[in-house]
């Protein structure tokens, strides 16, 4: 017992390990609890639920884990008033009515050979119906996700932004990857396809649906881990530049700020100062170019007296 | 294993922490997966199984890091020895080492600064006497014997015994120490464990004890944790109610939807579609009684109803005693403690006089009442037999939805002495008893649930 323990546990931890190094390939720089949740999501079969500050690749995380795993991603965006026809599944009517066209042409040769209404009404009975079938069927993401022959990574983004019966909808999809159809059945899934769920906690996701999921909160990364994911993203920055930029982003986060810098927005910043040719940060060139990082006129003016003590002497 | 995890669960829950059987067994899943041994891995994979959002986080941090403590036992300070120490946790070679050694004898032990066996040990021992019974501190030393015992005293203190009769005090010295030593590692091992037991056990029983008791009798003293329990109720009635309901009833047939959606169907409208009106959150105004003998239920109902602005947005709030006075702007600009407090001391100590009150609400009223106002009124009717201005009530309940009168005296003392209620029970639509916390947010959530 004590041998097997043992495999497991560092078959668990160069898992881990692998998936952090085969995602740095990937341009994604993840730390261990993300690395971990991919683990444990692929283990159990299970959905992740990823929440955190906008901006920190929540959705990234998805795209660059559909393409570790070389499946295709279907992405479900969610928002209110989203429903069962537009994220799982909706009738060709089209050609569900041209159906009914030809179907009229050959009932009369079928019902023409019966005699009594009864036995027509049998004919009619045995007559193979395909209306309601997976011919006519149009599926929309959830229902594609759950279809596909190789598997797929769905993802639900802003889970929070749907109404509470879509979040009650999804149960049955998380718990079991099958989908209730009325007219036809329950479809249920060949290969589980891998599900992440955002959330940017506008509202509190129901109970129900997190007990079906593994959380993972991504906060802000550190300095350290910021600066391996500019340097993955933007590997021509110069190296003092990479460093100051870091320093003066994270502290800048630190203010009293309507919307903080995301590292999404850090990466802008990044590339726009690489695009004018800048070594070095300086007061002036950080105003000029401070709208990048920050989205409101009021969190502008709130750190521009703050710009000078917040950047770093290079040599630092 | 499954103890480690049931025990671990258990604490979890007690601090506050809704773990479903479902996710226990998640955890279970996850840890045959990832192992005891790594540390930082299992506390990770745990914290994304049982913990769902980020003030569980840091909850499940907490407990995990008390109760995977690691220092005990810690043998190399004491006596100064150098040997390398292992991890603790690692059970499984604590326990093969204790196979090849004698397994209850705790001076060789000691002497080999055994940390591994030494915990492991204590932690058999402690599971074999139901540490995680404990309830109370008092019980610290009874456990601390009781473990000590099954870990092998008895043979400790017959050789203290023997050394002594022989005559070898140095001996008889040594064993002393040691005992001692042991003995006091064991005891803060179980004083931790009481510490991660009872700490919420006894926080819980208290809260549930303050939101039934009756709020005229509530000590000042309680003030503080009663805001706290309020809190907990606004936020739990926000996450029930913080999504618009859409009403059920149908408005007018929408045209432009319709014919899109009929488009399938030939441009034939059999399949129509309603305009849905969204049900605008209902407007509250509230009149509460802060007079001496219901001014405790006024306060933490003032406070409860602004703990709820982001369900309840409209909400305009007036205090009363002999005269009203609005109090919306003062719980808008400053905490809700002390919002409260100020309220009673502005528009409290008067004798009340029903009929004042109504006539000063509706000046203050005028035009901000209409079909979709609620009135909460909150008192115990007693008008000091001054006029009650039915009247006037009459003609707010006209104008207004509804009124809710909130009455803290029981039933059986409506309409006796100068109380007013029987008068006042004609034009409310509801009239309620409301005397604790848990009547006050029953009350807030049928208001919420009703506004359709």
């Amino acid at each position: 017992m004590s041998d097997s323990k043992s495999v497991s546990n560092t078959f668990a931890k160069d898992s881990i390990e692998a998936i952090q190094v085969s995602f740095e390939d990937k341009g994604y720089i993840c730390n261990t609890h993300i690395a971990t949740a991919i683990f444990l999501s692929q283990s159990l079969g299970k959905p992740i639920l990823v929440e955190g500050p906008p901006g920190v690749g929540k959705t990234e995380l998805a795209k660059a884990t559909s393409e570790w795993m070389e499946k295709p991603l279907i992405r479900l965006q969610c928002y209110e008033g989203l429903d069962e026809s537009k994220a799982l599944y909706e009738w060709k009517y089209g050609k569900q009515l041209l159906y009914t066209q030809v179907l009229k042409d050959k009932l009369n040769s079928v019902v023409s050979k019966a005699d009594t209404l009864e036995s027509s009404i049998e004919k009619l009975d045995n007559f193979d119906d395909i209306f309601f079938s997976e011919k006519f069927l149009e599926p929309r993401p959830l229902l594609k996700a759950i279809n596909s022959e190789e598997g797929a990574v769905l993802l639900i983004d802003e889970i929070d932004k749907s109404d509470d019966e879509f979040e009650a909808f999804l149960l049955e999809i998380l718990s079991d990857y099958q989908v209730s159809i009325p007219e036809i059945g329950t479809i249920k899934g060949k290969v589980k396809p891998m599900v992440f769920l955002t959330s940017n906690n506008t509202r509190e996701i129901g109970d129900a649906l997190k007990r079906r999921c593994l959380h993972l909160y991504i906060p802000f990364p550190d300095s350290a881990l910021e600066e391996k994911i500019i340097i993955s993203r933007v590997p021509d920055i110069d190296n003092t530049l990479r460093k100051q930029l870091v320093s003066f982003v994270q502290d800048l986060r630190k203010l009293d700020l309507k919307k903080v810098p995301s590292v999404s927005e850090t990466i802008d910043w990044a590339k726009a100062l690489v695009l004018l040719n800048i070594k070095v940060l300086e007061p002036n060139l950080v105003r000029e170019t401070l709208n990048v990082l920050l989205k409101f006129q009021s969190d502008i003016d709130a750190s521009d007296p703050e710009i000078d003590s917040l950047i770093k002497t290079p040599n630092k | 294993m499954v103890d480690f995890l049931r025990d671990f669960i258990h604490i979890l829950r007690a601090s506050d922490l809704r773990i479903s059987t479902a996710e226990s067994i998640d955890a279970m899943h996850v840890v045959s997966f990832t192992g005891l041994n790594d540390k930082s891995l299992l506390k990770n994979s745990l914290s994304q199984t049982l913990a769902k959002n980020l003030r569980e986080k840091e909850i499940f941090e907490d407990c995990f890091n008390k109760f995977f403590k690691e220092g005990y036992m810690d043998i190399e300070n004491m006596s100064g020895k150098e040997k390398n120490i292992e991890e603790i946790s690692d059970a499984q070679e604590g326990i093969d080492s204790l196979n090849n050694s004698s397994p209850d004898d705790l001076e060789i032990l000691y002497k080999k600064s055994d940390k591994n066996s030494l915990m492991t040990l204590m932690a058999m021992a402690a599971r074999e006497v139901n540490l995680s019974e404990i309830r109370l501190f008092t019980q610290t030393g009874m456990f601390t014997r009781k473990i000590f015992d099954s870990m092998g005293l008895e043979k400790l203190n017959n050789d203290i015994f023997l050394a002594a009769r022989t005559g070898d005090s140095e001996r008889e010295k040594e064993l002393k120490e040691i005992r001692e030593r042991l003995r006091l590692e064991i005891r803060d091992y179980v004083e931790n464990q009481v510490k991660l037991r009872t700490t919420n056990a006894g926080r819980q029983l208290r809260e549930d004890a303050l939101s039934q008791i009756r709020l005229t009798q509530a000590d000042r003293s309680d003030y503080k944790l009663m805001s706290k329990i309020i809190k907990k109720m606004a936020k739990k009635l926000i996450s029930v109610h913080s999504r618009r309901k859409r009403k059920s009833r149908r408005g007018i047939l929408d045209v432009r939807s319709t014919i899109r959606a009929n488009q399938e169907y030939d441009g034939i409208l059999f399949k129509t579609i309603w305009k849905k009106t969204k049900v605008d959150r209902p407007k509250i105004v509230a009149l509460c009684d802060v007079s001496g003998s219901v001014a405790n239920v006024s306060r933490f109902f003032l406070m409860f109803l602004h703990s709820l602005t982001e369900v309840l947005p409209h909400v305009r709030t007036f205090a009363f005693s002999n005269k009203a006075g609005e109090v919306t702007d003062l719980f808008e600009a400053k905490e809700i403690e002390v919002a409260a407090t100020e309220t009673l001391l502005i528009n409290g100590g008067g004798s009340t006089d029903y009929g004042q009150a109504f006539s000063d609400l509706e000046g203050f009223l005028e035009n901000d009442i209409d079909r979709k106002t609620t009135v909460i009124i909150l008192g115990d009717a007693r008008s000091n037999y001054g006029d009650p201005r039915c009247d006037i009530l009459k003609s707010i309940q006209e104008k207004s939805k509804r009124i809710i009168f909130l009455n803290p005296e029981p039933k059986s003392l409506w309409g006796t002495g100068d109380s007013e209620m029987l008068r006042f029970v004609p034009y409310s639509s509801k009239n309620k008893v409301c005397s604790s916390l848990v009547d006050l947010e029953r009350v807030v959530d049928e208001m919420l649930r009703s506004n359709i």
